[in-house]
């Protein structure tokens, strides 16, 4: 195996595939809030009728960013296992806590209802409609234009003293230094190799000692990133960066009718799945 | 004097994230020998391969194609006994004093010798015998905290942590990047005598030309992922045209050197230490000013 | 101040941040000790650490940065859901931030310690919560789960916390090296 170490070429965060689809084209700001508002509502939304229109919706998105089946099928893919076990276990625990509608099935402790059915197949559901829905988001979204939505959409709370700018700031520095950690921590893996460590190889019912094993990376990895912290806070200082003060935005968005559209659908769609009694 | 060959390496290639779209080729064909007892300098420009090459060497990169035989192991077999293989080859990285995660001086020396499963005994002659070759006080430095360290002083101990391995080849990249220049010296001078007093082979990359003149037997150049020019110090500085081919810069004095040489006077380029050069330089100002003009 | 966003806590909250993501992205996050999940995750542990060095306003933000990652590369159904993978994490720093705070005048290792100890139980018991609220689970198999793992995880980040802090503040008891003692 050529690649033991070969972690940091492995990290794709915000992994943007350009197909300049309307959904690309989108304002990230309204792509951000519609998606965050969706995903709540199908997180809310127990009912068949509405996961259903829910899975639609997300298979229509996917489609419409003309990003790859494979990118969604990738998320899906090695779930399935889970998704399978969960639902086993909800099947046999959950019986007696969503115990209302028929009772299909009872055998000792495992009750199976039409309650707890529903329960499997809404969670199965729920999780390929969010998993289409968050690949849609990060698949179509720079991590720039996310950052500068997440800014713009909290910039309300400034009224409420609420540091908007001071988030996204902290955002941005989480997501430029991801890069360089994980440089880093290959680099730290291949020295301490190096040197004859090798990570988890004790017995395993050894707590302290496999944790232990595991040092020679996560101190360095800790330490270097809190040096390069003390870097960059004497950098912003002695640059007189002061936190809370007005700053001009140097990327402006403006919503074109397009995204006026699409949000006043999603807010009808959110609000369809969050408050319409449907029917099963 | 230069005994078998230790390294081996014929036309090796390595491609980085193979069949993704951040596919890329670091290595296309490099070859190299490095006899027992030899220091060999490789340079290069960022990029080059340089770093790709080196993680061969104790197989944390293991090749895709082409042949590489350390000591007479051959990487490209399946099964091959890799913490021997990291046993006898001790390599150096970049930086490598953020390696150092233990409190204590003596403990992070003594890592890898634990590692081995040596007996307290052995380990310590070891982390005693590493911290003499880097010029560490074994009885006043074991057990001091390692925070405290400078930073010539860390690199030291990490330099320990890997010579406490007994390799019979040391791989250092880039050994002396950042560290002042008295710190650079002695680091410089404890290879040299790891080198030619206790016969470990040396292998370091290095952007510093002096350096290079200092400490190698042979050089070789990398450019795009392969060896393009190999030779003895003297041979590759001496080579003005690929030199400038390669964009590889030269030791000082070998600069001052041919501006004399072009200048007319009658000196030997390839004086490239800082003792010939000076010499070479004093020869010129003996024989007077203006003689040879022209 | 703690707990006003300075420099100081707006940079160590990213860099806290963007080694959780990371954690969370690499196999570096799990340690693999015995656990129903067959490891214990550390990936939580940016926030406590965030925590106790920065106080409860960067602590909440690490750890909203580590569930919003968590739930953004999430291949089980259960973190696939916000209401169990970003909520809870909200808690960790500031429940961490609380116990060191109340213990710190005592004892500085005692209080990291259980700063992250209980730091790491207020993920496990949140997160476990939120899977029963939400279905995913039955109250048994939740506590099943919360004892097998729940303890050994605990465990894990505690040694990985006091480690990474002490070394960091260069905390170091006069002890000698394990080559000194003569045996």
């Amino acid at each position: 195996m050529a690649s033991e170490f070969e972690l940091s070429r492995n990290i794709t965060i915000g992994q943007y595939v350009p197909t300049a689809s309307f959904i690309h084209r989108l304002d990230p700001r309204i792509k951000l809030l519609v998606f965050t508002i969706l995903v709540l509502a199908i997180a809310l939304n127990t009912s068949y009728l509405g996961n259903f229109l829910g899975l639609l919706l997300s298979i229509y998105l996917f489609w419409a960013s003309k990003i790859p089946i494979s990118y969604g099928l990738s998320g899906i893919k090695p779930a399935i296992p889970f998704i399978i076990i969960l639902g086993l276990l909800q099947l046999i625990f959950q019986g007696s806590v969503f115990s209302g509608g028929t009772v299909f099935f009872q055998f000792g402790f495992i009750l199976i209802t039409s309650e707890s059915i529903r329960l499997v197949i809404v969670s199965a559901i729920r999780f390929v409609e969010i998993i289409l829905l968050s690949s849609v988001l990060t698949l179509s979204t720079s991590t720039t234009e996310l950052t500068h939505a997440i800014q713009s959409l909290l910039s309300p709370l400034k009224k409420v003293k609420f540091p908007v700018h001071e988030i996204s700031l902290i955002i941005t520095i989480a997501i430029r230094f991801v890069p360089t950690f994980a440089i880093e921590m290959e680099k730290m893996m291949k020295a301490q190799a190096s040197r004859g460590a090798d990570f988890g190889s004790g017995e395993w019912w050894r707590i302290i000692q496999r944790t232990k094993d595991m040092f020679p990376i996560i101190i360095p990895l800790f330490t270097i990133a809190l040096s390069r912290a003390e870097d960059l806070i004497l950098a912003m200082e002695s640059r007189c960066y002061t936190p809370g003060n007005e700053r001009s935005a140097y990327s402006v968005y403006k919503a074109l009718g397009r995204d006026y559209i699409v949000l006043i659908i999603g807010l009808i769609l959110s609000s369809l799945l969050l408050f319409y009694p449907f029917p099963f | 004097m230069p005994g078998q060959p230790v390294i081996e390496i014929e036309n090796l290639y390595h491609t980085y994230m193979k069949g993704t779209p951040m596919e890329h080729t670091a290595l296309k064909g490099t070859s190299m020998v490095v006899n027992e007892g030899e220091c060999i300098a490789i340079i290069g420009h960022t990029g080059s391969g340089k770093s790709t090459l080196i993680q061969h060497f104790n197989g944390l990169i293991r090749p895709i194609s082409g042949k590489v035989i350390i000591d007479g192991v051959d990487l490209s077999k399946k099964r091959i006994d890799i913490k021997a293989l990291r046993r006898k080859v001790g390599l150096v990285f970049q930086n490598p004093e953020d390696q150092i995660f233990e409190k204590l001086i003596g403990d992070d020396i003594a890592y890898g010798p634990f590692k081995l499963g040596l007996p307290l005994k052995e380990v310590r002659e070891r982390v005693k015998w590493a911290m003499d070759m880097v010029g560490l006080n074994f009885e006043e430095m074991k057990d001091r905290q390692t925070f405290a360290l400078s930073g010539g002083q860390k690199r030291k101990v990490a330099l320990a942590g890997i010579l406490a391995l007994q390799p019979k080849i040391l791989v250092l990249d880039e050994p002396t990047a950042g560290l002042d220049p008295r710190s650079r010296n002695e680091v410089l001078d404890k290879i040299k005598f790891l080198n030619k007093m206790e016969n470990l082979t040396v292998i370091f990359v290095s952007h510093n030309m002096e350096e290079v003149a200092y400490l190698a037997d042979r050089v070789y150049v990398m450019a795009n992922g392969s060896d393009v020019l190999s030779g003895t110090p003297e041979e590759i500085f001496t080579d003005k045209e690929k030199l400038q081919r390669y964009q590889i810069g030269t030791p000082e004095t070998v600069q001052a050197l041919y501006r004399l040489k072009d200048l007319g006077y009658n000196v030997d380029t390839a004086a490239f230490t800082i003792s010939e050069a000076a010499n070479e330089i004093i020869k010129v100002l003996a024989n007077g000013e203006g003689e040879n003009h022209g | 101040m703690k707990g006003s966003l300075t420099v100081r806590n707006i940079v160590i909250a990213g860099v806290l941040g963007a080694i959780a993501i990371l954690l969370g992205v690499t196999r570096i996050g799990y340690i693999p000790v015995p656990t129903a999940a067959g490891n214990a995750t550390i990936m939580h542990i940016p926030a406590i650490i965030g925590g106790i060095m920065q106080g409860p306003v960067v602590g909440a933000i690490v750890g909203l940065i580590f569930g919003v990652s968590s739930f953004l590369n999430a291949t089980v159904p259960l973190f696939k859901d916000p209401l169990v993978a970003i909520l809870p994490r909200l808690f960790i720093g500031v429940i961490a931030w609380l116990v060191y705070v109340g213990i710190h005048k005592k004892s500085e290792y005692l209080a990291i310690g259980a700063a992250a100890f209980l730091g790491t139980l207020t993920n496990t018991a949140l997160v476990l919560t939120m899977a029963v609220v939400r279905g995913y689970m039955a109250a048994g198999v939740a506590w099943t789960v919360a004892i097998t793992s729940g303890i050994p995880e605990a465990i894990v980040g505690t040694i990985v916390t006091l480690a990474v802090v002490l070394a960091w503040k260069q905390i170091g008891k006069g002890k000698k090296s394990k080559i000194s003692e003569d045996l």
